[in-house]
C-alpha cells in the first residue's frame, strides 16, 4: 500500500476519494469479499474496489471497515450536513450468511450529536446489499433533485424520486413495491428516508424495513442532505463463494442460538418488552426525564400480549424477535397495526412522558416507524421539553401556545408530526440535543438535558444504581448509547453470585455489588471489545455472547466461521484486539472532532440527585468514585489521560490506515 | 406460607404459581421446597435470564441466602437488555 497524502488544508472530498481509490486492491482479498462502492450521487458516477486486506486484519468490517472509509474521507473543517462529508453503509464479513448475522452499519459525521454517527440496523437491507456484490457503499456529493439509487442484480441506475419526495415509511414502501414488482424480503430491500429526514430533523433515522432503523446520530438528516431519498437493491438470493463449506457450522451456531434460554424463552416469545418490570422494579425506570425512576405496572410485558398477533425477524435468523402489533381497529388508520414496540421504545413513549396506556405506546411507536424517527432521540427531546416547561423555563411563548403536560399522547402525536415538518415548535424539537445551542431554549435547560456527547441516551433505563451501565453510557464513543458496551450481565444475579463464572467472562474479577465501581471497567472493555466484533461481522447484538446471555456466540463461534466463510484465521485474543480497534479509530475520530475526557461523562442529575425510589432510593453517581473509574478503564483500553489511544498503538493504528 | 409467581415460559413446569407451605427461612432453601412440589423448577431457575423479587424487591445478589418470611410472595422475573 503506498502511503496515503496527508491532508492539511480543504481537500475535495473527490480529490480524497480518488486517494484512497488509488491504495485500494482491484481484486477481492478472500472469498466472499464484496467490492465497496463509491457514489458521487451529484455527478451520478461511479466507482469501486475493495477494502484492504489490512484494514480487515485491523478493523474486519461492517462498523469497523466504516470507520477506516469515515477516518480517511472526513474533513472536519466541514459541517456534517455538507455533502462533502460522506454517508457510508457497511455489512458484515458474515451478514446475510451466518444465522443471526443479518446487520449493518451506516457511517458519518453526526449532525445531531456532532460526534461519530454509527448506527446498526438489521431486518433485509444489509444481507441483500452483499448479495448484489457490495460489502461498503461510500455516499457524497448532494443530487440535483431527490434521487432513488437502483441496485439490479449488481447494477447500479439512478431514477429520479421527486415522485417519492414527501412520502413517509408506509407509503413509500407499497409506491416502491407496486413501482418495481419486487416483493420484499424476497428479493427486494430498501433503505430510505421520510419527510423527517427530507426535513433535516435531527432525531430522523433511515429506514430499513416497517420498523428497522438506521437510527442514532441523525442519519436521516444526513442522507437528506444528499438528495438521496432510498436505495433499493432487487436480486435473487445467492450462494456466496467461501473458502470452505460454512453451512455445517451454522447448524452449532443456531441450535446455540435457539437453545440459550433468554432466547426461547423471552426473545422468541414476547421480545424486549420483558425488561420494563426488573427496571421498574429496581428503581431504575426512567420516568419524566429521570425526575422519576418507577412507573405502572400497567406496562408490563404481559400487557402487551392481547395486541400481539406474532413475532417478525430478520433475513435468515431463527429468533424471530420482533413482535407485531395490532390495536384491533382501536384506532382506525394506518397506525392500527405494525411492528414493535422495543423496551427502548416502551420506556421512551411509556414512563419517560407519562403515558400510562399500553395502546398509547403501541400507536406512538407505530407513527415513529412511519415517520422514520429514532424513538430513543425523539423521546429524550419531547420529555427534555415536557421537564422545560413544567419547570417554567419555557412557557407557551417557546411552544406557540401548546401545552406540554406528562400524559398527554394526543398532544405528543401532534408534536411528532410537527417535528417531522419541521413545523411551529416542531421547529425547536427537530433540533434535538442542540435546542440550546441553536437559541431556542435558555442555557438553564441544558442542567435537565439527558445527554452524553450530545447524544439522547438510548435505554430508558436510569442507571445511578448500575455503575459499569453508567460507565458505558460515558465512554460509548457515538454518545450515551446502551447499545455499545452495556454489560447487561450485571443486572443478573445468577452471574453476580458465581465469581468465578464471572470473572472468566470479563477476564478479571468485576465486582458483584451493583452499586459498586470496584473493576466494573473490566466489564465494560469486555463488552465493548466483543459488541464492536459482532457489529464488524454483522450479528445481531441481542444474540451476541455477554449483551443477554454468557451462552450466546462470542469469539470463538465467530473466529470458526470467518474461518470457514473467508478463510482469515483469526485468534480469540486477536480478533479481541479487532473489536478494541474499532474503538481506538472511533475515538481517534472523534478526537478530530474536539473530544476530551471532560466529554466521557454523564448528565448531571445523575451526580446530583438521588436516586429517589425503589430499593436503591439514594443513590447516586459520586464524581470522586466516577472519574477513577473513567482512568481506570482509559488505562485497561490503551487509552491517554485525555481518551485517546496511546502513542505507539495510535501510529499502529493510523498505519493500518495507510494515513 | 409462601408464594411464588412464575413467568409463561415456566408455566410447563410449576404453572403460574406455587404455594410453599414448608418453613424455609432463605430463597436457597425455598428453591428447594419448590423443587420438590415441582420436579426441575430448581433447574430451570439455575439460569441467568431469571432473578427473583420478594415482595416487588428484585435481587441482584447473595439470592440463596437472603432472607424470606410467612406471607412473602416472591416472583421470578425474566431480565435482560433491550434495544
Amino acid at each position: 500500500m503506498t502511503m496515503a497524502q496527508s491532508y492539511t488544508g480543504p481537500v475535495s472530498i473527490r480529490a480524497r476519494v480518488e486517494q484512497l481509490l488509488s491504495e485500494m486492491p482491484r481484486e477481492a482479498q478472500f472469498p466472499s469479499q464484496g467490492a465497496t462502492l463509491f457514489v458521487d450521487l451529484e455527478r451520478r458516477e461511479t466507482a469501486t474496489a475493495f477494502t484492504p486486506l489490512g484494514v480487515t486484519r485491523t478493523l474486519l468490517g461492517g462498523r469497523g471497515a466504516n470507520m477506516y472509509y469515515l477516518y480517511r474521507l472526513l474533513d472536519e473543517t466541514l459541517s456534517p450536513l455538507d455533502p462533502n462529508i460522506p454517508l457510508i453503509f457497511g455489512s458484515g464479513l458474515l451478514t446475510g450468511l451466518v444465522p443471526s448475522a443479518a446487520r449493518g452499519n451506516c457511517t458519518s459525521w453526526s449532525p445531531e450529536s456532532g460526534v461519530i454517527l454509527d448506527a446498526n440496523a438489521g431486518d433485509y437491507f444489509p444481507s441483500f446489499l452483499r448479495m448484489n456484490g457490495f460489502d461498503h457503499l461510500v455516499l457524497y456529493g448532494k443530487a440535483a433533485a431527490w434521487t432513488m439509487m437502483m441496485i439490479r442484480e449488481g447494477v447500479v441506475s439512478f431514477e429520479d424520486g421527486t415522485r417519492y419526495a414527501g412520502l413517509d415509511n408506509i407509503d413509500l414502501r407499497d409506491g416502491v413495491a407496486n413501482d418495481t414488482g419486487g416483493k420484499w424480503a424476497r428479493n427486494m430491500a430498501m433503505v430510505n428516508i421520510t419527510r423527517a429526514g427530507e426535513n433535516g430533523v435531527l432525531t430522523s433515522g433511515i429506514m430499513a424495513g416497517p420498523k428497522a432503523i438506521y437510527a442514532r446520530g441523525g442519519p436521516g438528516a444526513k442522507m437528506g442532505s444528499l438528495g438521496l431519498k432510498g436505495i433499493v437493491t432487487i436480486a435473487q438470493t445467492r450462494e456466496f463463494p467461501t473458502a470452505q463449506p460454512y453451512k455445517p457450522y451454522n447448524r452449532v451456531i443456531a441450535q446455540k442460538l435457539l437453545a440459550t434460554s433468554v432466547v426461547k424463552n423471552a426473545l422468541s416469545t414476547t421480545g424486549t418488552p420483558f425488561l420494563y418490570k426488573p427496571s421498574r422494579l429496581l428503581g431504575a425506570m426512567g420516568t419524566k426525564n429521570n425526575q422519576e425512576t418507577t412507573w405502572t405496572e400497567g406496562l408490563d410485558a404481559q400487557h402487551f400480549d392481547p395486541f400481539r398477533p406474532g413475532m417478525e425477524g430478520c433475513f435468515r435468523c431463527p429468533v424471530n424477535c420482533r413482535p407485531l402489533n395490532d390495536l384491533h381497529g382501536a384506532t382506525p388508520d394506518k397506525y392500527d397495526k405494525g411492528d414493535g414496540p422495543e423496551y427502548v421504545t416502551l420506556g421512551k413513549f411509556g414512563p419517560n412522558l407519562g403515558i400510562d396506556r399500553v395502546e398509547s405506546v403501541i400507536r406512538l411507536n407505530n407513527i415513529c416507524n412511519d415517520l422514520g424517527l429514532d424513538t430513543a432521540s425523539t423521546g429524550s427531546t419531547l420529555a427534555w421539553a415536557f421537564e422545560l416547561f413544567q419547570r417554567g423555563i419555557i412557557t407557551t411563548a417557546h411552544t406557540a401556545g401548546l401545552e406540554l403536560q406528562w400524559g398527554d399522547a394526543a398532544m405528543i402525536e401532534r408534536l411528532l408530526f410537527m417535528m417531522a415538518t419541521r413545523e411551529g415548535f416542531g421547529n425547536v424539537l427537530a433540533d434535538s440535543m442542540r435546542a440550546v445551542e441553536n437559541g431556542h431554549y435558555p442555557p438553564e435547560a441544558m442542567k435537565y438535558r439527558i445527554a452524553v456527547k450530545g447524544l439522547g441516551q438510548s435505554d430508558p433505563h436510569d442507571a445511578r444504581i448500575l455503575k459499569a451501565f453508567a460507565l458505558g453510557l460515558a465512554v460509548a464513543t457515538r454518545g450515551m448509547d446502551h447499545l455499545r458496551n452495556r454489560a447487561t450481565l450485571e443486572i443478573n444475579a445468577r452471574i453476580n453470585d458465581n465469581p468465578a463464572f464471572k470473572a472468566e467472562l470479563y477476564g478479571g474479577t468485576v465486582s458483584a455489588e451493583p452499586t459498586s465501581y470496584d473493576q466494573k471497567e473490566r466489564a465494560v472493555r469486555a463488552c465493548e471489545n466483543i459488541y464492536a466484533v459482532g457489529d464488524s461481522v454483522g450479528m445481531c447484538r441481542f444474540t451476541t455472547k455477554l449483551f443477554n446471555s454468557p451462552s450466546l456466540p462470542g469469539l470463538e463461534e465467530f473466529r470458526n466461521q470467518l474461518s470457514n466463510v473467508t478463510g482469515l484465521q483469526f485468534t480469540n485474543e486477536e480478533l479481541e484486539q479487532c473489536g478494541l480497534n474499532v474503538m481506538g479509530v472511533e475515538r481517534l475520530v472523534n478526537h478530530r472532532l474536539g473530544m476530551r475526557r471532560k466529554d466521557d461523562t454523564l448528565p448531571d442529575r445523575w451526580f446530583d440527585e438521588p436516586n429517589p425510589s425503589g430499593p436503591y432510593q439514594g443513590e447516586k453517581i459520586d464524581r470522586a468514585e466516577f472519574d477513577a473509574m473513567l482512568s481506570r478503564f482509559y488505562e485497561i483500553s490503551r487509552l491517554t489521560s485525555d481518551g485517546v489511544p496511546q502513542d505507539q498503538w495510535r501510529k499502529e493504528l493510523v498505519g493500518a490506515l495507510g494515513a | 406460607m409462601i408464594t411464588v409467581n412464575f413467568p409463561a415460559a415456566l408455566h410447563p413446569v410449576a404453572g403460574p404459581s406455587l404455594v410453599v407451605r414448608e418453613s424455609v427461612s432463605t430463597i436457597g432453601q425455598l428453591i428447594q421446597a419448590m423443587d420438590r412440589l415441582a420436579p426441575g423448577i430448581a433447574r430451570e431457575l439455575d439460569d441467568p435470564l431469571y432473578n427473583i423479587a420478594i415482595n416487588d424487591e428484585i435481587l441482584l445478589h447473595s439470592v440463596d441466602a437472603r432472607g424470606v418470611k410467612d406471607g412473602d410472595v416472591v416472583e421470578v422475573i425474566p431480565s435482560m437488555a433491550g434495544g
